[in-house]
């Protein structure tokens, strides 16, 4: 039976009602999900969806309930698609999945090409971190996301952040990296203050992980397969690290000069940026990122060496984010 | 550092070999074709630059942990053997191993023990050894 006949068969049983499944088509990104857009016609009606499965293996293990009440948590309040049906069991599509509605007619922008946004930079950038701000300015306590994550307390947000991606290097490293051990060893001597407040992270939010119609619009926030509870800057350091900048070294996500980008995500947020604080995160964003990338490198091994885009994240994008820590490192430190 | 040119390359081979699912055509499957074709390229410039890279590598961290061991111990001295003869990947991954090892282990004891200069020395040297691996991507069109 066909992957489109088992959706089918599913949205029939679930729906009540005979779906015809059309153009059901694999869509690349996403390396923690298969992603697959299709349309359901269902009473004469077309309706554009999108699956979500998790695959074999992949680029990080996360909970895909999470992420499906992540999308319920901001539907509605921040470009997201409207979450429609997770099967946690994985019924009649053999792993677990969840479908979406899909948002035509925009792009993402690749993670290394040079100006995605062209002329369009500074609004998509506008959008990008008020949007950011927004997600940060809600209670999460409120939120469907409440039901299933883990509520740190303030002054632990970081400590689990790392002590959670430090045990991911230590299972997954296959080659010994110096560069990280050291950036890890320094965020353990020198903690941030306690987050200012419980925030949903949403754990990936950067350049590529949202869709625009290349004339300025920011469509839909994707991606957020890693979302869980913790501190605001958490997203914000991520979202600016330099391996998002698309080479460039004057603007954030290739959109906006740094202080800019703090300016509008606080006056959305009604939080402040601590910069000690931030410092603290940008460099954990640089160790979580390597951290994701030595994973990859594990599975595409343990894959039998199918997936290039683990082959890739596990080589290219590892041996980037080692220049950016080094060189954050040694700054810091006041080596250079 | 893994993965290596030589897995990466078959790796290119065998996610090409089996025929995908009517569902994968199209954009996934252009996608993958650009990736693997992307990790050629880059497999281009580490078969050019690799062995050097690993050599000059070994080489500056055996001659830190020689210079340290006067004050951390005989045994970082001895670390990794003499410079490179088995110029094979697989035989400078190996020795390169060891080395990351040693030097992790010096560094924590130059952190131990307030010894800042030794601290920033390989904190510099990161930087080279970053650099020394960094791979070029061309410019690519935007999007």
């Amino acid at each position: 039976m066909s992957l489109s006949d088992q959706l089918t068969a599913y949205l029939t049983r679930i729906w009540d009602k005979p779906v015809i499944v059309e153009g059901l088509s694999r869509i690349p990104g996403g390396a923690s999900r298969e992603t697959y857009r299709f349309d359901a016609v269902v009473d004469g009606a077309r309706r554009g969806l999108i699956l979500r499965r998790d695959p074999p293996g992949s680029l990080i293990d996360t909970d895909r309930r999470l992420e499906f009440l992540a999308y319920q948590s901001f539907f509605g309040r921040a470009p997201v698609p409207e979450p429609i049906a997770l099967e946690e069991g994985g019924a009649e599509l053999e792993r677990p999945f969840f479908i979406m509605s899909r948002v035509d007619g925009g792009k993402a922008a690749g993670p290394f090409g040079a100006n995605p946004y062209g002329e369009h930079a500074g609004a998509i950038g506008e959008q990008f971190f008020t949007a950011l701000g927004a997600i940060a300015a809600a209670d999460p306590a409120t939120l469907p996301i409440a039901e299933a994550a883990e509520a740190p307390a303030l002054d632990a947000c970081w400590k689990r952040e790392l002590d959670y991606w430090e045990g991911v290097i230590n299972a997954d490293e296959l080659h010994p990296q110096p560069i990280v051990r050291a950036a890890m060893r320094r965020l353990r001597r020198n903690p941030p203050p306690p987050a200012v407040k419980l925030c949903v992270v949403h754990g990936d939010y950067r350049s590529g992980n949202f869709l625009h119609d290349e004339k300025g619009k920011m469509l839909t926030i994707l991606d957020w397969e890693m979302a869980h509870l913790g501190d605001p800057l958490e997203d914000l350091g991520w979202a600016t690290d330099p391996l998002w900048s698309h080479g460039e070294t004057e603007r954030v996500s290739g959109m906006l000069p740094l202080e800019e980008a703090f300016a509008l995500w606080e006056a959305a947020s009604g939080l402040k940026v601590d910069r000690k604080a931030f410092e603290w995160w940008s460099l954990f964003a640089s160790v979580k990122g390597q951290a994701i990338w030595t994973s990859s490198a594990k599975e595409y091994r343990d894959g039998g060496l199918k997936d290039p885009v683990l082959g890739f994240s596990g080589w290219y994008t590892a041996r980037r984010q080692d220049v950016i820590l080094a060189d954050r490192l040694a700054r810091l430190e006041g080596a250079i | 550092m893994t993965p290596t040119v030589p897995e990466l390359l078959l790796g290119n081979m065998l996610c090409l070999a089996d025929p995908p699912p009517q569902e994968s055509l199209g954009d996934f499957f252009a996608s993958r074709v650009g990736i693997t074709g992307m990790i050629s390229m880059l497999c281009a410039q580490e078969a050019e630059r690799g062995i050097e890279a690993r050599v000059w590598e070994n080489h500056a961290v055996r001659e830190v942990l020689t210079t340290a061991s006067l004050r951390y111990g005989a045994d970082f001295a001895g670390v990794g053997g003499e410079d490179e003869g088995d110029l094979t990947l697989t035989s400078l991954d190996a020795e390169n191993a060891a080395l990351r090892r040693a030097l992790t282990t010096l560094h924590i004891a130059a952190e131990d023990a307030g010894d800042r200069a030794l601290h920033h020395e390989i904190l510099r040297l990161y930087i080279q050894m970053a650099d020394a691996r960094r791979l070029d991507m061309p410019a690519a069109p935007a999007g």
